[in-house]
């Protein structure tokens, strides 16, 4: 056959109703033409039509012929197949709706997280060279720094001395007061180097990105517009290109807009240049090279592996360390820098919890495949009888297993259509759940490699448990068929299947039952201060209108003033960060007074806080020593300190902290220690509390503070007020983060929840279906054994030890399936350590607990057919053989 | 790829076809007038059998089928001999005027 003809028979193939209907159109024009031919030659109509039809022959013949003439053989027997398993399906609609059921869980499931899998951890990052691209962190591992950002100066030093970069950029998050549009907005505003984006290969939508000129001093200020920004705030304003916009008391002209891509290392509202930056551009900041406000992002060259670059970057900072000792102090701080792959970096906090319930869905596709298989085994042999009969009709061996596997496969396909339309469903619930771990969630999408796996997964389920019954099959032959005997080879398939259910789903139960525990932990950690009726806010200041320290303060006091006169609130202050809202702790090197730094010379760090006289108050925390801040610590009294309580016990321990005093300048300034509070776990619950030092905040004069305030009742009722209070002050200063402890608290423990919920819904579908299976063979093994209860009753067993009897039958394999599955996660749960919280993953609670539910799940789905057992007429089941 | 050997009749009625359509594009009913006229009702077949000797030489590639308006406004589908079905009639041609050829030497001197 030529290449040709092979396209020409799959172009018939696929296209077989155009060409039925063509041949019809055909055939029919054909017999109208003879006909009328007939006509003319003087034959009434009625003849002519008879006769056209004799000379033309059988059309359903010639039809067939010329089916057959084009290649169609081959497809029609695959079509018959189809048909076949369609109408026998069709027979049994309860079992074909539960098994569709079953898959489209089974597959549903796994579409979708797969679908979050390949978006996040498999698909490259959507930048050009994405995975070349590698964050520079420095860190000081002895002193508890993880990273400690980057200064320019050092930017610099890692530009000019690690050649295996191709190039480092710089980023860093401002918040600034945006002007042009109505009242002032708050933007979360990205600076970078004029190449960020040429590095990370992003092409702008409308306009341009940045040139190096944009950062050359004086040049005149641009921004460049986020796809979101652009389209939430903006309009989609097509001329945004060219508007300007007043910033930091500055006309900025906006260039260009960003593409809808994910951004990195954060979302931002707008991005400027170095030079447009007035914390960057200040030549002190430049100069200062402990000033490590930057993240640094570099690209590997073509031929580098991260490993070089790590050695590259090893050397530099050995080269600081040596050059500036007192700006590394190595050898105390354990100063060292490394290279971080971004793409693992942006995915990191998602891989465990997504591999996990990757795993898990995997169970439960095996456990579905397990019982559709159990549930074709019945069904294969309650059609013992017509496969028999088809066999002896002369039907081989391999055409019946051809039937079997063509009806499984169909099934399954079938349930993949539905599962894929539970994906589609989820979707956007995925979307939300993802986005809690990793900024690559919306690039969840159900693509082509997503319908493949679907694809893939029913065409495998569809073989997995359409093989088993197919495979036994050979062990019943015709005679054997006639009676009604169970095949044991059957019946041993069946309760493996059994044992093997029952494991799977201890496996994933212990697995929800560790996370929900875990979960239940974390959430009764006390973080030490109380969220209830709390609600906070933002306040942020234009710095240029309030350029001193006095006017800020001025600013603040009449706002807090105002805030406590509203009635309704109980309490309000002011503070520098919000509990449980903060990522990483705001760390300055401490010098205690009258301790010698020893040997060391770099000063150890704890986090400062500012807070308000109230502040203790207004989030329920307590004073153990000392007193707390009053209206007197004013920015004339003598400056003074909080510490909590981890701080007091690292740094004066045994000893009372009040009354020592401490500096934040090297010794220039110094403040007097008068109090001590509880700790609270202000950066994770699950995470020890920090050394945290609290300053009056009358005596600071940050631009940016957060507002706290305790209700009466309801606080989300001054969601609205409060703002109004803080522009009556002055209209022109934006409020933002508007939101309640309780919600903030909520949210730092939604990961946890969600990723229990998940896999406990995930177990409670296991657990289901385990139990649909045990019942189900239970019911068979009644059904296929009723002339023997009949037997066994007439001869005068009690119905109680019919049950029994039964009870034991269908228990015994679930009692196997236990120790298998103990045995199962004692090994497997341990790679859920990582998501666990003061819960062992060998905890012997959660085992117990499991077995009880699963044997009690078990015992109850054998108890119905059981029961249905015992009431067995002994009379009519002999007759009905 | 070579063509396997067809039988008698249905090689003779693939010839007769191919033949016929070297004359020019026709309609399945035309091509079995023309038959018909031409070997003056001597070969009278079943018109419906023409069908699929149409179906299996348009997979050959010998001719091609196209549809379009016949002389009284009716769709019909035209079969063409296409350039490889003119080189295969010349070859069948060729073969069966030598085997008519044997087979008359055969009658006349046996």
């Amino acid at each position: 056959m030529s290449m040709t003809s092979v396209l020409r028979r799959l172009r018939g193939s696929l296209r077989s109703s155009d060409f039925e209907s063509s041949m019809e159109a055909e055939m029919r024009h054909h017999l109208e033409l003879e006909i009328e031919a007939l006509i003319a030659r003087g034959m009434n109509p009625g003849e002519a039509a008879d006769a056209a039809r004799r000379r033309f022959g059988s059309v359903a013949q010639v039809k067939d012929d010329c089916r057959d003439s084009w290649g169609l053989r081959a497809i029609d027997a695959i079509r018959q197949d189809v048909r076949y398993a369609a109408r026998s399906l069709a027979k049994y609609p309860v079992y074909t709706a539960v098994v569709l059921l079953t898959l489209a869980l089974g597959i549903g499931a796994n579409t979708a997280i797969f679908s979050v899998v390949h978006a996040v951890l498999l698909r490259p990052l959507p930048y050009t060279h994405g995975d070349r691209l590698v964050e520079v962190r420095q860190q000081a591992p002895r002193i508890g720094v993880a990273n400690a950002g980057v200064s320019v100066k050092e930017i610099q030093d890692y530009r000019a001395q690690t050649p295996t970069l191709d190039t480092i950029v710089e980023y860093h998050q401002m918040s600034f007061n945006l002007l042009g549009r109505g009242e002032a907005t708050r933007v979360q505003t990205g600076v970078v180097s004029p190449e960020f984006f040429d590095v990370l290969g992003v092409k702008p939508m409308l306009g341009r990105t940045f040139r190096t000129d944009d950062d050359s001093p004086g040049a005149p200020a641009v921004l460049l517009v986020s796809h979101s920004f652009w389209q939430n705030a903006l309009g989609g304003d097509p001329g945004i290109v060219g508007r300007a916009f007043e910033m930091n008391d500055r006309v900025h002209t906006v260039v260009g807009v960003l593409p809808p891509i994910p951004q990195f290392p954060a979302e931002n509202d707008v991005y400027m240049p170095p030079s447009a930056c007035p914390f960057r551009s200040n030549p002190q900041t430049i100069a200062n090279r402990q000033a490590r406000m930057l993240t640094a992002i570099g690209r590997l060259r073509p031929d580098a592996s991260l490993d070089r670059v790590q050695n590259d970057l090893a050397v530099v900072s050995d080269r600081l360390n040596h050059t500036y000792p007192a700006d590394y102090d190595a050898a105390h701080t354990g100063f060292h820098a490394a290279a971080a792959s971004v793409r693992d970096e942006l995915t990191r906090d998602a891989r465990p919890t997504l591999l996990i319930l990757l795993a898990t869905t995997g169970f439960v596709l095996l456990l579905v495949a397990a019982n559709v298989a159990n549930l074709a085994l019945a069904r294969v042999l309650g059609r013992q009888r017509e496969l028999a009969v088809r066999t002896a009709l002369g039907a081989g061996r391999g055409r019946i297993a051809r039937q079997l596997l063509t009806e499984s496969t169909m099934l399954a396909v079938a349930g993949g259509a539905l599962g894929l339309g539970c994906g589609y469903l989820v979707r956007d619930l995925l979307v939300g759940f993802t986005s809690r771990f990793t900024p690559r969630a919306d690039e969840i999408s159900i693509d082509g490699t997503v319908l493949a796996f679907t694809l893939g997964v029913s065409v495998f389920t569809g073989l997995l448990f359409g093989l088993l019954p197919a495979v036994t099959r050979r062990t019943a032959s015709a005679t054997e068929a006639g009676h009604r005997t169970v095949g044991t080879a059957r019946m041993g398939a069946r309760n493996a299947l059994i044992v093997a259910q029952v494991a799977i789903s201890f496996v994933l139960l212990v697995g929800a039952g560790l996370l929900v525990r875990s979960f239940i932990k974390l959430q009764q950690v006390d973080g030490g201060f109380r969220t209830d009726r709390v609600i906070t806010m933002v306040v942020s200041l234009d710095f240029v209108k309030y350029n001193t320290a006095n006017a800020r303060r001025a600013f603040f006091k009449s706002v807090l003033d105002k805030v406590e006169a509203e009635p309704g609130v109980q309490a309000a202050a002011l503070g520098i960060t919000v509990p449980l809202d903060q990522q990483q702790p705001f760390l300055a090197g401490l010098t205690i007074e009258g301790q010698s730094l020893g040997d060391r010379s770099a000063r150890p760090q704890v986090d400062i806080k500012f807070a308000s006289p109230a502040y203790f108050q207004t989030i329920g925390m307590t004073l153990l020593s000392g007193r707390l801040f009053t209206a007197a610590d004013d920015a004339a009294a003598p400056a003074v300190a909080i510490v909590n309580l981890s701080m007091a016990r690292h740094f004066f321990p045994d000893t009372d902290p009040v009354g020592r005093r401490v500096s934040f300048d090297n010794g220039r300034t110094w403040m007097t220690i008068v109090g001590m509070v509880n700790d609270t776990r202000d950066y994770a619950l699950d995470a020890k509390p920090t050394d945290e030092i609290y300053r009056a905040f009358a005596q600071t004069a940050p631009l940016n503070a957060t507002l706290l305030v305790r209700a009466a009742s309801d606080p989300s009722v001054f969601a609205r007020r409060i703002p109004d209070v803080v522009h009556e002050v002055d209209a022109r200063q934006p409020v933002s983060r508007i939101q309640t402890l309780e919600a903030v608290r909520s949210r730092s423990l939604a990961p946890p929840r969600l990723t229990a919920l998940l896999v406990t819904l995930f177990a409670a579908v296991a657990l289901v279906i385990t139990a649909a299976g045990i019942a189900g063979v239970v019911s068979f093994l009644v059904n296929q054994r009723t002339t023997e209860i009949g037997v066994r009753m007439a001869l005068g067993a009690p119905r109680s030890s019919v049950v029994r009897m039964i009870l034991g039958q269908g228990l015994g394999p679930v009692a196997a399936g236990l120790v298998l599955g103990i045995g199962g996660a004692l090994m497997l749960t341990r790679v859920v350590t990582r998501l666990l919280f003061a819960v062992e993953p060998t905890d012997p609670p959660t085992y117990v607990a499991v077995a009880i539910t699963l044997a009690v799940v078990a015992a109850l789905a054998c108890l119905a057919p059981a029961r249905r057992a015992a009431t067995i007429d002994p009379m009519r089941a002999l007759r009905s053989e | 790829m070579k063509r396997e050997k067809s039988d008698l009749l249905q090689g003779t009625l693939d010839l007769l076809i191919l033949r016929t359509l070297a004359s020019g594009d026709m309609h399945g009913w035309g091509i079995a007038q023309r038959l018909q006229q031409l070997s003056q009702d001597v070969l009278q077949v079943n018109q419906g059998s023409l069908y699929p000797a149409l179906y299996r030489l348009e997979q050959q590639g010998w001719i091609e089928s196209a549809w379009g308006d016949s002389d009284n406004n009716r769709r019909a589908k035209y079969y063409r001999l296409t350039k490889s079905g003119r080189k295969q009639l010349a070859e069948e041609t060729a073969s069966w005027e030598r085997i008519t050829a044997a087979v008359a030497r055969v009658l006349q001197h046996a």
